[in-house]
């Protein structure tokens, strides 16, 4: 066991939860309630009305999941859905064809493998993203869940923070690499030691995407630990209390923060959290030390290095081979590896994964995987600790699965949000893009020697397939009516974070994949020893590129 | 006039539907297509008095001969999914969906623009 366990508070929250949103679908469904006093309570349930029938959105919190509960999804995606689900930037999963009158029992079978669709909609602080490597690279300062699990039961159904300007989102890094676009979110939470050696964060506020990107400044270089919630409450209360309300457009706390200053407004949030009465609010050494033992122990095996039956199964298969210098990380433990399983089958729909292979993930994960999954903002999945002795036999059940694309972070390994296919907001398709372009460089041998490219595709200025930190984003235009694709590029999510350029005018959507290899074409030629494009990028500008897109194709 | 036709998702399964003139039903080629404003504004007015059968319901465009709505929003709940074509309205196949499928000359959608504003 390595997931956070339940506790009777906790399931009989759940279980009182999904009662009382059955009584309330029963309601509207009898018109005993309108659709406009409905329509906030379902949202606050995840259930959203989108182009072809209701989506429920599922919360993961942090993106942690057992293998039961992962046959839980796999179930409800085949007995309510139409067999398969879509997993989020936000590391949850969405069932896009749900109906109204199945909800109350689909909201049943998550609480009884203790899950729910809590705060993944609405004004209030949604859930919490953390390292999908969170327990297992030895990367971390210290275990990203621990504090992700505090934030979550210090905000869920918090009645000070249920009614924001504006929906609010919190992410927790532990290692310096970040895996979770720390700074382009509400706020983002670094772990680190102090030169004392004490433990605690670097707070950085303000950032977000959207039609307004921007990335989050540091307000505060290091807050002990311990300290954790009162600051958080303190960022809450001043941006509750001077966050607009009166413009949806301008009612993120990036606005906030970007009009007031970072340095003003951390000495805002400064002068609340020195009033506040913080030990009331921060969690007691007893209770973190209780959340902390709640996620269990792996009793890892004392192993070597260097597994023989790895070397030679992987010297023998070039699949393999290449799998694993593509999807596998290093493991904190020796002979443990972290693998990585891309939901982005050249082809196939970027995030999406079948009950089937629901099923199968889990069943790995049980088998070799200390049962533990994860999900990834950028759409995949993850099981954190395998033994590299076992990484054969776990290629292989991916293999016969379709779920064995050894494609991580390489140029096929898109980001895409529903789009128009689906998203009553956009405005146009990000499926068939990211679809033709991973088909356009499914050849493995290419897709490596391009190496690390991370293209993001948001069908709207919402921008939930973070195309504003895309090394190549692309952001779906609606032109009288006709699809169209805005390039931008040098954008980055990770720890060097920066806000693409928009390259030049939008492209219709034939042509979006060929400006894509325009660009990397012109990055082939204009390399320099081990650059990734995004370096290329950064030490030459815009204009080859700008050169190499718009000299071939024709823009509108 | 823009010939028009009514659609709306069904409250209890969130379907997209058409009113046929008689029903409400599946298929947008069944559809009761509108050449004056009028009885268009009294389906409407009536489909907003049904309000533990549908939501929101409204008026759409179609081209010039009603084979297909104008816009590509509409086009695609007509249809279903372009990721999967086996799935959603699409699924059936035949004369009708073809020529949704390859309708174009779209503009911006109609009526839904006031709903689709806001990300909840």
């Amino acid at each position: 066991m390595s997931l956070y366990a339940y506790d009777q508070i906790d399931r009989e929250m759940l279980a009182d939860r999904a009662a009382e949103f059955r009584g309330q679908v029963a309601r509207r469904l009898s018109g005993d309630l309108t659709e406009d006093q409905f329509k906030p309570l379902r949202l606050m349930n995840g259930l959203y009305l989108q182009l072809h029938a209701y989506m429920l959105r599922v919360a993961i919190p942090y993106g942690t999941l057992d293998g039961r509960q992962m046959r839980a999804l796999a179930a409800i995606a085949r007995d309510y859905d139409k067999g398969y689900g879509h997993f989020t930037t936000r590391t949850n999963i969405q069932f896009h064809w749900v109906r109204l009158k199945d909800t109350p029992d689909i909201l049943d079978r998550l609480a009884a493998v203790d899950l729910h669709a809590i705060q993944t909609s609405g004004n209030c602080i949604r859930n919490t993203t953390t390292d999908p490597y969170a327990g297992a690279t030895a990367e971390e300062v210290d275990d990203p869940r621990v504090w992700s699990e505090a934030i979550r039961q210090w905000s869920t159904f918090h009645p000070e923070f249920t009614y924001l300007p504006r929906k609010f989102k919190i992410a927790v890094t532990g290692s310096a690499k970040d895996r979770t676009a720390a700074r382009a979110h509400d706020i983002g939470l670094k772990i680190k030691r102090s030169r004392e050696g004490e433990l605690g964060f670097e707070v950085m506020v303000g950032g977000g995407m959207g039609r307004t990107p921007y990335l989050g400044p540091t307000i505060r270089e290091f807050l002990p630990a311990r300290s954790l919630l009162s600051y958080l409450t303190a960022v809450l209360r001043v941006y509750n209390r001077l966050g607009r309300r009166d413009n949806i457009y301008k009612a993120r706390i990036k606005i906030l923060v970007a009009s007031t200053g970072a340095e003003e407004f951390g000495r805002q949030v400064e002068a609340e959290w020195a009033a506040l009465d913080q030990g009331s609010i921060d969690l007691p050494d007893l209770e973190l030390a209780r959340i902390r033992a709640a996620f269990g122990v792996i009793p890892f095996e004392t192993l070597p290095a260097r597994s023989e039956a790895f070397e030679a199964a992987r010297a023998a298969d070039l699949a393999l081979a290449r799998f694993a210098r593509n999807n596998l990380a290093p493991h904190k433990k020796p002979g443990y590896t972290i693998v990585n399983i891309a939901l982005k089958a050249p082809g196939e729909t970027p995030g999406d994964a079948t009950s089937a292979q629901m099923e199968a993930v889990a069943a790995l994960a049980e088998r070799y995987g200390h049962d533990d999954i994860r999900v990834t903002h950028a759409q995949n999945l993850v099981l954190p600790h395998v033994k590299l002795d076992d990484v054969p036999a776990v290629f292989a059940e991916l293999q016969r699965h379709g779920l064995a694309t050894a494609n991580l972070d390489l140029i096929s390994d898109i980001i895409a949000c529903p789009g128009l296919d689906y998203c009553a907001l956009a405005n146009a398709r990000a499926i068939p893009i990211a679809q033709d372009i991973a088909r356009r460089f499914e050849q493995p041998d290419r897709a490596e020697a391009i190496g690390e490219l991370k293209i993001k595709i948001s069908g709207c200025i919402n921008a939930c397939g973070h195309h504003h930190v895309g090394h190549i984003g692309i952001l779906g235009v609606d032109k009288k009516g006709e699809e169209f694709y805005q390039l931008s590029l040098g954008g980055s999510g990770a720890e060097d974070a920066s806000i693409a350029s928009i390259l030049g005018p939008a492209l219709p959507a034939d042509q979006v994949a060929p400006a894509v290899e325009a660009l990397v074409d012109a990055y082939l030629g204009l390399k320099t020893g081990e650059e990734r494009f995004l370096d290329t990028y950064r030490r030459l500008g815009p204009a080859p590129f700008k050169e190499a897109v718009y000299a071939d194709a024709h823009p509108a | 006039m823009t010939l028009q036709v009514l659609t709306a998702n069904r409250l209890d399964t969130g379907d997209v539907v058409f009113w046929s003139g008689q029903a409400w039903v599946e298929q947008f080629a069944d559809a009761e297509r509108f050449d004056a404003p009028e009885p268009g504004d009294a389906a409407l007015a009536t489909a907003k008095a049904q309000p533990t059968l549908l939501v929101d319901p409204y008026l759409i465009d179609l081209v010039a001969d009603g084979s297909a709505p104008v816009s590509f929003r509409e086009r695609i709940r007509a249809l279903g999914p372009t990721d999967h074509m086996e799935l959603g309205k699409q699924a059936m196949g035949g004369e009708a969906i073809a020529a949704i499928q390859h309708a174009h000359g779209a503009a911006r959608s109609t009526g839904r623009l006031s709903l689709i504003r806001r990300k909840p």
